[in-house]
Order: C-alpha cells, then structure tokens, then sequence
C-alpha cells in the first residue's frame, strides 16, 4: 500500500491554521512538487520488539527511524507490571530510497542484538511477499467462505496456498468454483481415528507461514506442531475455557447461558487450551433454540477469527508469559 | 406504586371529558374516580389452546387492562410460560379476588405456577442478604434499596466476617435499623441451623459474595429460592478465585454471572451474565476491579427481574427471563 502525502491535505491544513505567511516553497513537507521527478514516495512499516525490560529501548527504536527519516505515525508500549519484559509496535512511513528494505533490517537487527530482543520483526507490507497461508477445516466452511470472499475484496492480505480438508466436496459447489476461478488447490485428506496423515498435510503446508484452522475438528499432534515449527490459529466457537472440545453451541445451549461467545487461540498441544487471541460474545435468551445458538456462534465465529488473522498480519499479537498474548 | 392516567395524552378535543369521557380519570367529583394500580402476573402451565384467551379475558372481565403482555412455548416442548402488566381498579377487582379469578384458571390448566404480584398493595419481598469479607456487592445492593430501586424489605445480614462497628455497612444498617449477624464458619460447623432461624421467614436469600457453600440439606430446609453472584462468566472459572482464573488462563472477556443456588457448586440455574473486555494491558488489580463492578450491575438485575416476576424455571437447568 503506497501512501502519497497528499499535497492538498497540506493546503487545507494550512489554510485551516491560516498562516497567511507561510509560503508553500519553504513548505518542509514530504510533498508533491512541480517537479515530480524528485517526489519521495513514504511507503508505511510496522516494527515490532519484543526483549527484557531496559532504559532507553524507545530512544534507540525512535532514533533509528527518524534517522533513516522515517516519521513515526504510531507508537505502542507495553511493559507489564512486576515483568523484566519490554514489547513495542510502532508504524512509521518511510522512503525506500532513503532507507532501503534490507538496511532496514541490519538496523533493526543491531539493536535488537544490543538489547538481546526474543522478538524483532519488521514488515513493509507493499515490498514484503504476503503471509502465504494455508486454510484447514472439515464440515461447516463458513468460516472459510468468510475469509475467502475477504482475500478476494483485499480485506485479508494473505496468499491462500492451499485449503485441506478432511470432508470431500463436490465439484459444483460454491466453494470449489471459486477456488478453482482463482487457482487455489483443494485437498481432500480424509482422517481416520487411527491415521490422521499429518504427514502429508505437512508436506503440503510446509512451506506457508502460518496455518489457519477454520473449523478442522481433527487434533494437530505434538509432533506435528513441533515439525510446522509456525503458528497456528484456531477458531474455538464457544468462549473459552467454557465448553471446551466437541458441540460446544451445544453444551451451551444445555448449561442455560445467557451468552455464548466465540475464541481464537494459538494452538498448542492441549486441545483448544494455547494463548487467546480474540473472543467475541453475543446474548442469548430463552426464545433461543439450538438452530439461533449455532447461527449466532457462526457470526461471531467469522468475525472473530476474521479479526484474529487480520491483527496477526498486522504484527499485533506478540506471545505474554506462557499463555497469553499482547494484542496492540 | 400507584399510577394516574395523565388527562393530556389522549387529546380529544371534542370528547366532553366532563360527562361522556369513558377514560378512569381524575373527574371534578373525586370520590367517584378510580385509581388504577399494576398488577403482573406469571402462568406456567402445560400447553393448550385457549389459554391466552383466558387469561386476558379473566382480566378484561375486571375491567384490568393490559399494557404488556410475553408470551413463551419453547419448540417441541408442551409448555407455556405467559406474564402479563395489567393496571385495574382494586374496588372493581378486590386483591384476593384477583387471586382467586387467577387459581381457577391455574386449575382448569394444571398449572406449574401461577403467581400475581400487585406492587403497591402486596407486601414487600422479605430478603436477607449473605456475605464474606468482600463488601462492595453488599454496599451497592444497600444504596439502590435506599434510592428505593431495590423494593425489598432487608430482613437481617449475614456474614462469617466481623465487622467493625464504625464502619460505612455498620453505621449505614444501624442507621437503617438494619440487624447484622456475625455468624462464623469454620470447616466442620457452617452453622446452617443458626442461619436457617435467621432467614427461615424470608421470601429469598441473596448470596452478595457469600463464600460458604449452602447444603443440600440446608436449601431444601429452606425451600425458597436462593440466587448468587459468581464473579466469573459459568461455567468457566467455577469455584474460588475466578477473577485470578480468568487473568491467569489470559481471557480477553470477563465477566459476572448470577443464578440460582443448588447443591452443586456454582452450577445453579442461570438468571443474567455479563461481560467486559480485558486486555494485556489490565493486571489482576483491574481485572478484579472489572469483576467487582459487573458483580454488582449483574446482581442487581437479577433480583430487580425476580422481583417483577420475570424470572421462570425452564428445563432441568435454565430460566426463561422475560
């Protein structure tokens, strides 16, 4: 996403101030002038940071942006109470003439080493290849056709690989022509209580960045995730820790709740037990019946994990403790 | 709570409010108008044909008009749930006369439950109120009955934790002629007889972050309802310490749930939950901040609802809240 400074917003904002001295040539802004050749284009960076607490962390950080002339637009600290641990998130425009992509790295990497970071990543989402993802589920999909028709408005800016599923589909359904329309592959890799094939879906997804479960029932082993090595995020529909592992709609239609949620976690070994992300809660009353519970859960289902994978695109969740997560 | 039918609204200019206006209305001769009072009532029954028909016709007949009526019959279940707002006049339709009208309907229909409540006349609901050593429940629940949002009579308090006599409770239930019993709990004597005399003539008890367990024996002796705060969203986070369990398991939506008490812990039919959101940035001080102040809205609309009749069984284990 490239961002021109817009030269009229400049105009606007200064008639606004209404410097009626301020001649526009001495202007200091990054703006477009009649000479277009020598027009910087600001393109956004997020860095986000991630070590033991210190003085002069944000100073270091600061100053290695405003250096290279990066502006900082937003600026995210955390250090938590009684924790020896410093996270930061800041987004920043910058000139990838002034700064190129790789010295943005080693810069970032120096200080990262000075301050023994466990975390230092920065993205430029319009140079960097997107996140590729691969797209799990078995049964229900429509969490899955939530975030395909997201990816196809631009609202998910990832790289689709693959979807894996241990449900066959017919060929003429919705979601098997569009993924067909848009050269996305569909495996069917059916489970069986004895062999999950992890192997093979390993094979196929060893190469994407992280892996989405949009609706897989099946347990990733251990050693699976160990292998994978990345993250995985899970859509969990009921609001954790209640009604942990199967018809969770259902358990709570039984217990009688007067809210039903929807959570997406980390996946870890333990079932639907990794690092919270996001959670989402709606009413439910006695005029509920078993149909309204499981349509209310699969909104809120969509828009949670929607709104999970887009903060982690983002760089905004960061790992906190053994089981819990920084969202910025 | 008596209501006046307010003369301006209706705005008919022609009609001679004098003589010919059929509105129960203030008229120049007082002794003549009536005064309408609410009334609500909550049927419970089988299902069947007709019972609305019944019921509104029971109270049209009285002159009882109705200004609210919820109608319930879950899917492919053979109940009925119905309550109704009514105002009529007590000299046309005498209070135990209403009763009566009501228990003759409840028996053409069998019904499970069928209750009136006529605020203004009827007697206040008679609560005792439980509590451990958190107080901010108990405080919130005594400044609403004083702002008269809370329309009970607080027969007695009771609590497994001294209190010191100068302090905002004491002075406030001394002020209030508010009795206040410390009765101690140890592990092996929870003192349920002692208690059980306190409350016995009491219409239900509300648990403002009692941390005792009631026995089965103890709630069956009592027989009447007992509704709790849990400061945690059921069942996630059952028994003590919820606020540390939520922050701990790294929610990001905590939240307060009330419900009635049964022999299982925290487990009883639930009444109302509540939530809020949390974050990395909320440490366990504001987490339990958070809780404290859902535990208090949450509480309240629970006994506000069971007050007015809204709260219903449904199943084994659920309410319906109209």
């Amino acid at each position: 996403m490239i961002r021109r400074v817009s030269a009229t917003s400049c105009l606007s904002a200064t008639a606004f101030r209404s410097f009626t001295k301020w001649s526009f040539k001495s202007s200091q802004f990054h703006g477009e002038s009649l000479d277009s050749s020598v027009s910087p284009i600001l393109i956004p960076g997020v860095h986000v940071f991630h070590c033991p607490d210190d003085v002069g962390i944000v100073a270091k950080l600061s100053d290695c942006i405003a250096a290279k002339g990066g502006n900082i637009l937003g600026y995210d600290v955390f250090v938590p109470e009684n924790k020896n641990v410093f996270y930061s998130r800041s987004e920043f425009i910058f000139d990838p003439v002034k700064w190129p992509r790789s010295q943005m790295d080693e810069d970032f990497q120096t200080i990262a080493q000075k301050f023994s970071a466990l975390s230092s990543v920065v993205r430029v989402p319009s140079l960097d290849p997107k996140y590729k993802i691969a797209l799990l589920l078995s049964k229900q999909d429509h969490c899955l056709v939530e975030m395909l028709h997201r990816w196809q408005d631009g609202k998910l800016p990832v790289d689709i690989t693959c979807v894996i599923s241990n449900h066959e589909r017919a060929p003429n359904t919705h979601i098997m022509r569009f993924l067909q329309r848009h050269g996305i592959s569909y495996h069917y890799l059916p489970t069986t209580d004895q062999n999950k094939i992890e192997e093979e879906i390993l094979e196929l997804v060893k190469d994407t960045d992280f892996i989405v479960l949009a609706r897989y029932m099946q347990l990733l082993s251990a050693n699976f995730l160990k292998d994978y090595g990345k993250d995985v995020i899970n859509i969990h529909h009921g609001l954790l820790p209640s009604f942990k592992g199967r018809n969770p709609v259902k358990q709570a239609f039984d217990a009688g709740v007067k809210l039903i949620g929807a959570t997406s976690h980390f996946v870890t070994e333990e079932l639907d037990s990794g690092p919270i992300i996001e959670q989402m809660v709606e009413r439910v009353s006695h005029r509920d019946n078993l149909r309204s519970f499981v349509q209310k859960s699969e909104d809120l289902e969509k828009k949670c994990l929607m709104k999970a994978i887009k903060s982690y695109c983002e760089l905004r969740v960061l790992p906190y403790g053994i089981q819990k997560t920084v969202v910025f």
